[in-house]
């Protein structure tokens, strides 16, 4: 009776055999991490491929450089320029975050990779991505220390460059001209310097904001998601506290700082200010509807990063569109109408946003500071075309590339001679960067670790007014609980990267 | 005796209305929301967009260049058809073979399946991962297709049900005839087993329709995602697309049901009743 | 036993090709010149013997070194990926393992022939008694490749994950760096480490009284909406279902996603709360709690109910209605009805199905990951208070890349769920029941 088991059996072996056989020739050699050719040389940009057989580049962009087109024009300028050097790029074609680390190993990830420094970085330590010789490249001498720290990796005692920075980003202010108080320069701008104060300190933007918010309870003159680490990072990093702290010059995860300095004062303003808002701060609603409600009035002013700048741009012109102007007097009109600025540079010391911004003496300041980021091309560790990915990445950061870039996206470039030419915004925050008012992501995998604890307590505390309002005990009431708050966010992320580590 | 009627009638309407107002809202709000004008969420008043337009649909087929549409539908309906074509094969083989034939792994084989079926799928998603790399299958859309139909074999126990509740009389008498296994099966059971096999394929159809983890997972490409993953990956500001390729996406599916809801409550129950 | 049993009569078996077939798989049945099934043995043989050569070999030796080179992607030096390994490992077991089996099948073919004496001429051809087993063994070759599938895209990822919880993989030891067996470290952790000890516990309370109370109010609010259907006054019955099978239809993903919509802060929900001069409810937010783990229960039951309704409908269905007139003349109520007659009809019929609700709603991935994902809370460690275990497990293993503890979890929850679901299904009506199998 079982004999005849035996063919089932045997085909059912056969079969794995055979598979298991494939996928020896499909997946290279058993249980290695190959990288194809091996070069343990020095990058050098002397590649010089076959124009008839071009190596191809995958190159993974951003999705705001592809949807506006910058990314077709650099590919297409960087394949025309090296048609005769045997290269092409393409778009890798994959989502902008995918990960490195588990791709590309296997050879499915992409050649060169533009990300955000704490996203890039997070690989550096595994070595996903190479170190690059960066005093060769054409945008160096023109590129602040400020920038290339972002990228800066020490390891065994060696400095290594990860990454080639293109542009910065920090929160800006977002705003429509025509909302501003018609009286402003008679009420609101008391120094005379001709910029409004609400937008030189958070006195007078809590001021404001109150002001337009007593007027119309639907209307508020600051709106930003209060649990949203990044975007409201001034409350959270303006009073001598920090996120990782050093040791001998190296970034060190055992010291979370978000509790150090005056923090609590901080998160008192972020408490206060969440006040002058709507429920909209608790969560993500303020992040995802600050494009409309901007355009609509209802917010006067709202927290953003630059990239953002189109789809502000497009919802104040479909606005304008509703209102039966045509299309080219929409965008028109909406260009003129639609600013962004810097966040205001004064923060009060003691957090208490409600004093008179005149009774402040000037040591009862600290100076805003905002969470940024450098954004920047990586070569991956996995490439099989080093060279040829450091000749892309020179190109990418070219000065041509780059003015293309910060005139198609409206991005501020990390590059200075671009930066001068490209007005008051890049300009500006290129300084800002240069000095010290951007506190850059650590560059070091820790750092995801810290977003969801922050997130956690920041909306808990921004509910804070709420809860009052409907009549429920507040939960953080005084300094002593705010405190707390802090010293959980710090533990939460210690526990988070240590407790399972090692 | 007859307001008593007419106060159970009432009772029970009211009861069904807002059941259904409940089941409705969201979906109706999806559907609203697909014919927004600006696109965004948040320009809705409550339920009802501020301004209806199709543009929602239009640039969802239209506007390919970051987000393909039309080639992730086309991709997810390979995908959809053949592991249902694929898996309702297996399914229906295994849980026929479990149910008509007394062997030795019989026990074994039904009580594995459910203590496997008990594991956290996604905790093997790693080693699925890996044995595509392994066996150089990323990238590849009827991989898809074979795990899926490969999985689906775990979910017999409904088919078994229905092939339980089919009287062992008819099997007797055909195979008392000299008629082989196989065309007992054939010739027999499948005639018998419409409304299951409808049930099946629909099951099997509407998982890799709808799943996201899998193709996420293995899917690299951006030309071979399938809806679920591409619509995942919009950008938060696009909503009214995002309404609009849900709506487009859900209403296949809708439409099957709708047709085929006699066999879905055959199937659905032959899992459970028994004579 | 079986196994060394039958080897052993073999190798002392009077007949040479017995003996044969037991050194050299396959030679006992060319010796009875049955070709093609003596050729089928051997080349399995040979290509089982040049996998090995080739690769098996150093596949098991890597399964338990787990690799000795590091890489280093910098240099491009090909080094050893452990968790590559430790899978390719996997695969070469189960190899030798089918290997085994073959073997064993071979030994059992070749006594079989030697019983019959069914060998040389007298041999039936290979094709013919090809078609006899697809006869006599119909459910072999049905059963063949849903095995072999299950085998290799299920069974396989199960047991590397069961593998990768004794290892420290995952942390910072993620590949290029070597990977190694630690034997019970993780397992250690996990009930030793303080924060991770409690909120296993607290996610354990919370995630058996969600699968409970959620499996009874969708099998209930299915009962409840079929009966509701059922009653003869209610006409139009198509129209009133399509309303459920509506929400059948539409994909779960979507589904989950627009309700996180409809209840946050902006959502249409809280616009009628604030229009009519209410403040806005944090339905999902941080101290949300009950509420979140409500709207958790309630949009779980809006999406299961519709399965549940067509089930109730199907059944009650095949419910003899002549019970309800014997009782209605006994003078029995609706209510009485109901539960003396139906309930106990309907709950009988569906223990199996009862059984995988409750293991599907105890790792209900969805609902909690897309309504409330990314809050980690005081007092848990990487989750929220209304995580379930396999949400944690997400934010563990995936989130935060912690693999081997993840792997941990997930197989003593497995032992769990698996005991107390096995052993409510062996004493079950639908399983007994196939004890008196035709």
């Amino acid at each position: 009776m079982r004999k005849r088991t035996s063919f089932l059996i045997l085909a059912l072996i056969l079969a794995l055999l055979l598979s298991a056989c494939g996928g020896e020739t499909g997946a290279g050699s058993g249980g290695t991490t190959g990288t194809g050719p091996s070069d343990t040389g020095p990058a050098d940009t002397g590649f010089q491929g076959d124009p008839n057989n071009p190596v191809i580049l995958h190159v993974l962009e951003n999705d705001t450089a592809k949807a506006e087109g910058y990314l077709e024009a650099l590919l297409t300028a960087f394949n025309e320029a090296y048609k005769d050097r045997g290269i092409q790029a393409v778009d890798a074609n994959m989502d902008e975050f995918t990960d490195l680390a588990t791709n590309g190993p296997y050879g499915y990830g992409p050649d060169v990779l533009y990300q955000a420094n704490d996203q890039l970085m997070r690989y550096a330590e595994d070595r996903h991505i190479l170190p690059i010789d960066v005093e060769k490249l054409d945008c160096y001498a023109s590129t602040p220390e400020a920038a290339w720290d972002a990228f800066h990796m020490t390891l065994d005692g060696t400095q290594y460059t990860m990454g080639v920075p293109v542009n910065v980003q920090e929160p800006m202010l977002f705003y429509r001209e025509d909302q501003m108080p018609s009286d402003w320069q008679t009420r609101w701008d008391r120094d005379g310097n001709g910029t409004a104060d609400f937008f030189e300190n958070w006195c007078d933007l809590y001021a404001l904001s109150r002001e337009i918010h007593d007027a119309d309870p639907n209307k508020f003159g600051f709106m930003v998601s209060m649990n949203n680490l990044y975007l409201a990072s001034p409350f959270m990093l303006s009073f001598g506290n920090y996120i990782f702290g050093e040791k001998d010059g190296v970034l060190d995860d055992t010291d979370i700082g978000f509790s150090k300095g005056q923090a609590v004062n901080g998160l008192w303003a972020l408490r206060q200010f969440a006040e002058q808002m709507n429920e909209g701060c608790i969560d993500d609603t303020v992040t995802l509807n600050r494009y409309e409600k901007l355009a609509d009035g209802s917010y006067f002013t709202a927290i953003s990063t630059p990239d953002t700048y189109s789809l502000f741009l497009g919802n104040l012109t479909n606005r304008y569109k509703q209102d039966g102007l045509s299309e080219e007097e929409a965008a028109k009109k909406a260009v003129e109408n639609l600013k962004m600025v810097e966040l205001p540079g004064k923060m009060p010391l003691n957090g208490d946003l409600s004093q008179d911004s005149a009774s402040i003496a000037e040591d009862g300041w600290t100076t805003t500071v905002v969470m940024g980021g450098v954004n920047g091309y990586g070569i991956s560790s996995y490439t099989k075309y080093r060279e040829a990915c450091l000749e892309f990445v020179n190109f990418a950061t070219s000065f041509d590339m780059i003015k293309l870039r910060a005139d198609t996206l409206g991005i501020a470039p990390t590059r200075s001679d671009v930066a001068a030419q490209c007005g008051d915004t890049a300009d500006i925050i290129f300084n800002s960067l240069s000095s010290g008012r951007i506190y850059l992501m650590p560059s070091i995998k820790a750092v995801n670790q810290i977003w969801v604890p922050c997130q956690t307590v920041m909306g808990d505390v921004a509910k804070d007014p709420f809860r009052v309002k409907q009549g429920e005990a507040a939960k953080y009431p005084g300094t002593a609980e705010l405190q707390a708050a802090l010293e959980t966010i710090d533990r939460n992320i210690y526990d988070a990267i240590h407790t399972l580590a090692g | 005796m007859k307001w008593k009627k007419t106060l159970d009638w009432l009772g029970a309407h009211l009861a069904l209305l807002i059941v259904c107002f409940l089941f409705f809202f969201p979906v109706l709000w999806l559907v609203l929301a697909s014919f927004s004008a600006t696109g965004s969420i948040y320009d809705l008043k409550g339920f009802f967009p501020g301004s209806f337009s199709l543009s929602g649909y239009k640039t969802l087929f239209g506007d390919t260049t970051m987000y393909d549409y039309p080639n992730w539908l086309k991709n997810t309906l390979f995908v959809a058809v053949g592991s249902s074509i694929l898996g309702t094969v297996l399914v229906i083989l295994t849980a026929y073979t479990i149910s008509r034939f007394q062997f030795k792994a019989r026990r074994t084989l039904m009580k594995s399946t459910l203590v496997l079926s008990m594991f956290p799928s996604f905790m093997g998603m790693t080693a699925v991962y890996l044995l595509m790399v392994n066996f150089g299958l990323i990238n590849r859309l009827w991989a898809l297709v074979l795990i899926y139909a490969s999985g689906a074999p775990m979910g017999y126990l409904v088919q078994k049900g229905y092939f339980d509740s089919i009287s062992a009389s008819v099997f007797e008498a055909a195979r008392l005839d000299g008629a082989s296994s196989f065309r007992v099966f054939r010739s027999i059971a499948m005639p018998l087993s419409k409304p299951i096999i409808v049930y099946t394929a629909l099951t099997q159809f509407a998982w890799p329709w709808s799943d996201f983890i899998l193709p996420n997972l293995l899917l690299k490409n951006k030309d071979k995602w399938t809806v679920a993953v591409g619509l995942m990956h919009l950008d938060e500001t696009q909503f009214t697309r995002f309404a609009a390729g849900s709506i487009f996406i859900a209403v296949p599916i809708v439409i099957l049901y709708f047709c085929l809801s006699g066999f879905l409550v055959t199937g659905v129950t032959a899992g459970a009743a028994k004579e | 036993m079986e196994h060394s049993l039958l080897f052993l009569t073999a190798v002392k078996s009077p007949s040479k090709r017995v003996r044969a077939s037991a050194a050299l798989m396959g030679l006992g049945q060319l010796m009875a010149r049955q070709w093609v099934k003596g050729l089928a043995y051997l080349g399995a043989l040979a290509a089982f013997i040049a996998y090995m050569a080739a690769t098996g070999v150093r596949d098991i030796a890597g399964f338990f070194t787990l690799g000795t080179v590091e890489a280093d992607p910098w240099l491009g030096t090909a080094g050893d990926d452990s968790i590559i390994m430790l899978l390719r490992g996997l695969l070469t077991f189960v190899l030798i393992l089918g290997l085994v089996l073959l073997y064993r099948s071979n030994l059992r073919d070749i006594l079989e022939t030697e019983r019959t004496g069914a060998y040389g001429e007298r041999a039936p051809g290979f094709v013919l008694s090809m078609r006899s087993f697809l006869n006599n063994k119909f459910y072999v070759v049905a059963l063949a490749i849903p095995v072999a599938g299950v085998l290799v895209f299920n069974v396989i990822p199960i047991v590397f994950m069961i593998l990768i919880s004794f290892t420290n993989y995952g942390g910072d030891i993620v590949p290029p760096k070597l990977v190694d067996w630690t034997g019970f470290e993780s397992f250690r952790r996990v009930l030793s480490l303080s924060g991770i000890k409690e909120t296993f516990f607290r996610i354990l309370g919370w995630n058996l009284i969600w699968a409970v109370l959620s499996t009874a109010v969708n099998y209930f609010g299915g009962l409840a909406l079929a009966l509701l259907l059922n009653k003869k006054c209610v006409k139009f019955k198509r129209f009133w279902r399509m309303f459920p099978i509506l929400a059948y239809a539409v994909p779960g993903f979507i589904t989950l996603l627009a309700f996180k919509f409809l209840f946050s802060y902006g959502g249409p929900i809280n616009h009628y709360i604030t229009a009519a001069g209410h403040s806005a409810v944090g339905f999902l937010d941080i101290d949300a709690g009950m509420k979140a783990r409500i709207i958790g229960i309630f949009v779980n039951a809006w999406i299961s109910i519709p399965t549940s309704m067509l089930l109730a409908t199907g059944i009650l269905s095949n419910l003899n209605p002549n019970l309800y007139e014997a009782a209605s003349i006994d003078g029995a109520g609706p209510w009485q009805q109901f539960r003396q007659i139906t309930l106990p009809f309907v709950v009988f019929s569906t223990t199996p199905v009862l059984i995988t609700n409750f293991i599907g709603n105890f790792n209900n991935f969805g609902i909690f990951y897309f309504l409330r994902g990314g809050l980690y809370m005081d007092g848990y460690f990487l989750a929220s208070d209304t995580d379930l275990l396999i949400n944690w497990l997400y934010n563990l293993s995936i989130d935060n890349n912690y693999y081997s503890i993840g792997a941990a979890v997930s197989l003593i929850i497995f032992l769990i769920t698996s005991a107390v679901s096995l052993s409510v299904y062996v004493r079950s009506n639908a399983y007994r029941r196939e004890d008196s199998f035709r």
